[in-house]
């Protein structure tokens, strides 16, 4: 028995539900810690330079499942629908990109004296083709999403827009299989990029390569980002964008277009997610028509893990899942096969244990 | 007339691209060759230079080019001929323009050489050539255009006749006309009203059930037995989905266990245990049951989206656990597990699919009679009540917590079952057979039939996975299919085929509830009155 300071006195009840959390969470813990003494103290398998390697692939696939993360995280915050098919409209993106390299790489310019594709005479204007492109149709075919599949069912259950969601999912990615094949294509990256090419840093006994694909990834993932960011925080747009989030029948009282702000937050979140599948294309190569299935549902784990509708936590919550599934396999000492199962078990844990995420608000009960 | 323009390009612009879309996923083809198939019109000399595969293809444009015209033609108001032609004519010029570009465009690329297939898979060379009728690209491109502009025209006529024949009258009045003098009879409703009638319904349908598989051969019963398991799994996605609430798109887990279960243990390989399959199928069902409650615990406090995905991440946890090399020496790994044995019956071992067929019939019986007893229960209100409301439920005195748990581990028994018919019928298990397309599938199929409806499951598994075997050229199409008659199922008819009464009027709630036509003063009240008074009645059946 407690007493509270208004003196009415409470009973603290243990639910079933908390003794399971509790049990599952001392035998996680526990094993975690367990793990990480042995194979840092007792028997170190791994250099530095290994781990240092682990942790930069991480930290850019991470940022490919930030920038996919922020598209869930803002339709969520908007219509409280996990948009089941963003990471198509990523897979979209990415074959758009890859498209765009192909068509450079066949026409033949003089350079300089010499007869080169396009795409190695001119590679920044290659690439900025390509994300434009990419971005288009990834765009497009989110508004066309929202559009076709989401807008006629506003209001219902909210089992419905749910299955209408998996449902356009299959649909793309049967669409992308019989269209353009179940081959896995590689980016035909311009010469300056090259994938293997990078900067030598030297760690430890050897070197660890921080390749400029990775780099352009980190770093065009963090421009975006920023201006996201200021874009949500500051503009009009994103004014209108916030209020629609935080109540849709005041917001469009105060004069707003709620329709149309749901429509560009799905143009928004669809041009991310293309940026994110040029990146992944640029720098991980295979795209099929299967790619934005697991980074899709990566990605939302990343805005679970960093609190759904949270701009930053879905960025934090990427680069967090991202570091953590290059170095899990190490520090569990269980094959890289099982590296995805490291992804959905987090999500599974952090649902069990903190639904709002890491920096998540304190979310009502319906929400969740 | 300016709105009509707008309309009719809109119409044109649409039809073009769904045009394209089915050339480029090559699906003209495989089309032309089912037409061909089911016309029985595959061979015969050309007719102006066109083949009976080309005829065929043509007639599937025929029909997209007559939609197109009469939905160009179709306006608010009535209209008048001369403007219904005018909205035909420029739904199909606008249609015809872009399919005739396309068409000129995949007949320069062919002339030029690049090998098409590279980029559009679908797009192999015969293909393209019966696209191109063997014609020139301009040709091609021209022929596409006035093709789309005449059957545009004929569909706008087509339209018009129809609107200035009949007034606007549904299919379902028309269906009333026709079966009136039987439904007026008095004899006809006193037999409608006893409870008999349906019990006679019910038992000729059994017997045809049972009599039909000594008629067919082994394919068709092979395909019969699919779909009993998914009707198995239906049933069971359906108690969890349909009548809890609770969205689980890692149901293919349970069937994964009940799979793996009859496999490891009956089988000689990695375990070489081979106990008989009598033994198993109780031990397949508590083993999914068990995993379903051990499911059910973590998530008992998520709903709708977040459940989905943590499902669908235990799904996937078990699909790649199994197909892992870690646990290769338990479970098989990426090769699966053969030989897995067939039941026996009085020492003698049934494996044809005509005896299984049985099994799995007698199986879905025994489920549809054990989900029919549960839905009317008070566990099955308790349900019910729980998809309704949580809060209110929990308030009315229902444990969440054990009606949660029960739901999970009843529909995974049922899954268990499936598995373990569908592991020693193909004596083969492994981690393909358990992808998430399995879950959406069985997904699917409730929702399309009727959630929380048992008529609606089968019709369900009847049209999801008998349909396509029908079909077989369309296979590669199926799934493409399958996610766009979900979204399509959720836009117009998101109580199914075949609805329960309580979810129909659920879904339509915001809409006017008809008053009854023998009580024209009664409310909507009243009549979701009625509707809760027939339930209590079954219930008392």
């Amino acid at each position: 028995m407690e007493t509270t300071v208004s003196g009415r006195t409470t009973r603290k009840t243990f639910s079933a539900y908390k003794i399971i959390q509790t049990i599952i969470g001392i035998l996680f813990g526990g094993y975690l810690v367990w793990r990480l003494i042995s194979i840092f103290i007792l028997n170190p398998v791994y250099g530095a330079d290994t781990w240092m390697r682990f942790t930069i692939s991480g930290l850019v696939l991470g940022s490919v499942y930030a920038l996919v993360a922020i598209g869930y995280t803002l339709v969520y915050g908007i219509l409280f629908m996990i948009n089941f098919a963003h990471g198509d409209v990523m897979m979209i993106g990415a074959f758009g990109g890859y498209f765009v390299f192909e068509a450079l790489d066949t026409i033949e310019v003089n350079s300089g004296g010499q007869v080169m594709p396009f795409l190695d005479a001119n590679p920044i204007l290659s690439v900025i083709l390509a994300f434009i492109i990419g971005i288009g149709v990834a765009s497009a075919s989110g508004y066309y999403l929202e559009r076709l599949a989401y807008r006629p069912l506003r209001g219902a259950p909210r089992l419905v827009p749910l299955i209408s969601a998996i449902g356009a999912s299959i649909f793309l990615q049967n669409a992308a299989q019989l269209l353009f094949g179940s081959q896995r294509r590689d980016y035909d990256n311009p010469a300056v990029l090259n994938r293997n090419a990078g900067i030598n840093i030297p760690v430890g006994d050897g070197t660890v390569v921080l390749t400029y694909t990775g780099i352009f990834t980190i770093v065009l993932t963090i421009i975006i980002l920023v201006s996201l960011y200021m874009f949500v925080q500051r503009t009009r747009f994103g004014r209108a964008m916030r209020a629609v989030a935080e109540n849709k029948p005041v917001a469009a009282l105060m004069g707003i277009d709620v329709d149309a702000v749901i429509s560009r937050t799905f143009i928004i979140s669809g041009a991310l997610a293309g940026a994110a599948g040029v990146m992944w294309g640029i720098h991980l190569a295979l795209v099929y028509y299967f790619v934005g299935f697991l980074p899709g549902i990566k990605a939302f784990t990343a805005a679970v893990l960093g609190g759904i509708g949270n701009l930053p936590g879905a960025m934090l919550g990427g680069l967090f899942l991202g570091v953590v599934e290059a170095l899990g396999p190490a520090i569990l000492g269980i094959s890289f096969q099982l590296k995805d199962v490291i992804a959905f078990g987090i999500l599974v844990l952090i649902l069990i244990f903190r639904p709002t995420g890491i920096l998540g608000e304190v979310l009502s009960e319906d929400k969740v | 007339m300016k709105i009509q323009i707008r309309h009719a390009l809109t119409t044109g612009i649409v039809s073009a691209i769904v045009l394209i879309f089915l050339v480029l996923i090559g699906f003209h083809a495989t089309a032309a060759d089912l037409i061909g198939s089911l016309l029985d019109f595959r061979t015969g000399a050309p007719v102006f230079g066109l083949t009976p595969l080309m005829i065929n293809m043509l007639l599937l444009f025929t029909i997209i080019g007559i939609w197109n015209g009469a939905r160009g033609a179709k306006c608010h108001e009535p209209d008048s001929l001369s403007k219904s032609l005018v909205g035909g004519l420029v739904a199909g010029i606008t249609a015809g323009v872009l399919f005739g570009l396309l068409a000129y465009i995949i007949g320069l690329l062919n002339e030029m050489g690049v090998r098409i297939t590279l980029y559009l898979a679908s797009l192999i060379p015969a293909s393209v050539r019966l696209f191109l009728l063997n014609l020139e690209p301009v040709q091609a491109g021209i022929f596409y255009l006035v093709f789309l502009m005449i059957t545009g025209l004929i569909g706008a006529l087509f339209a018009y006749s129809i609107r200035s024949t009949s007034s606007k009258r549904s299919v379902k009045d028309l269906w009333g006309d026709v079966t009136a003098p039987v439904t007026r009879q008095p004899a006809y409703r006193t037999a409608m009203a006893s409870r008999y009638t349906k019990l006679v319904f019910y038992a000729i349908l059994l017997i045809i059930v049972f009599l039909l598989p000594l008629r067919l051969g082994q394919y068709w019963n092979y395909t019969i037995g699919t779909v009993g398991i998914y009707v198995l799994l239906g049933l069971g996605l359906n108690i969890v989905v349909g009548l809890a609430g609770l969205l689980d798109l890692g149901y293919v887990a349970f069937f994964a266990i009940g799979a793996y279960t009859a496999a490891l243990l009956t089988a000689p390989q990695p375990h070489n245990l081979q106990w008989g399959f009598w033994t198993v199928v109780p031990i397949g069902l508590v083993l999914a049951a068990f995993s379903g409650i051990l499911l059910g615990i973590p998530v008992l406090r998520m709903r709708g989206d977040y459940l989905a995905i943590v499902t669908l991440g235990f799904g996937e946890i078990i699909r790649i656990l199994s197909r892992s090399d870690m646990l290769a020496s338990f479970s098989g790994g990426p090769r699966g597990v053969t030989n897995v044995a067939g039941p026996t019956l009085f020492g003698q071992r049934f494996n044809s699919p005509e005896a299984f067929v049985y099994l799995i019939l007698l199986s879905c019986l025994l489920i549809i009679f054990v989900t029919n007893r549960l839905k009317n229960s008070r566990v099955g209100r308790a349900w019910i009540a729980m998809r309704e409301d949580e809060v209110v439920a929990q308030a009315s005195g229902i444990n969440i917590l054990t009606h949660k748990l029960l739901a999970f581990a009843i529909g995974a028994a049922f899954a268990g079952l499936g598995g373990v018919l569908f592991a020693s019928r193909n004596a083969f298990t492994g981690p393909e057979d358990f992808s998430l397309m399995v879950s959406i599938n069985v997904l699917a199929l409730v929702i399309v039939g009727g959630m929380g409806s048992i008529p609606g499951v089968i019709a369900g598994a009847f049209v999801l996975k008998g349909l396509p075997e029908v079909l077989r050229q369309l296979d590669v199409y199926r799934v493409l299919f399958f996610g766009g008659l979900l979204v399509i199922m959720m836009i117009i008819r998101p109580e199914g085929i075949i609805p329960s009464t309580r979810r129909k009027l659920e879904l339509k709630e915001d809409q006017e509830i008809e008053p009854d036509p023998a009580h024209p003063e009664s409310t909507s009240v009243e009549v979701a009155d009625n509707v809760v008074q027939s339930d209590l009645q079954g219930q008392e059946k």
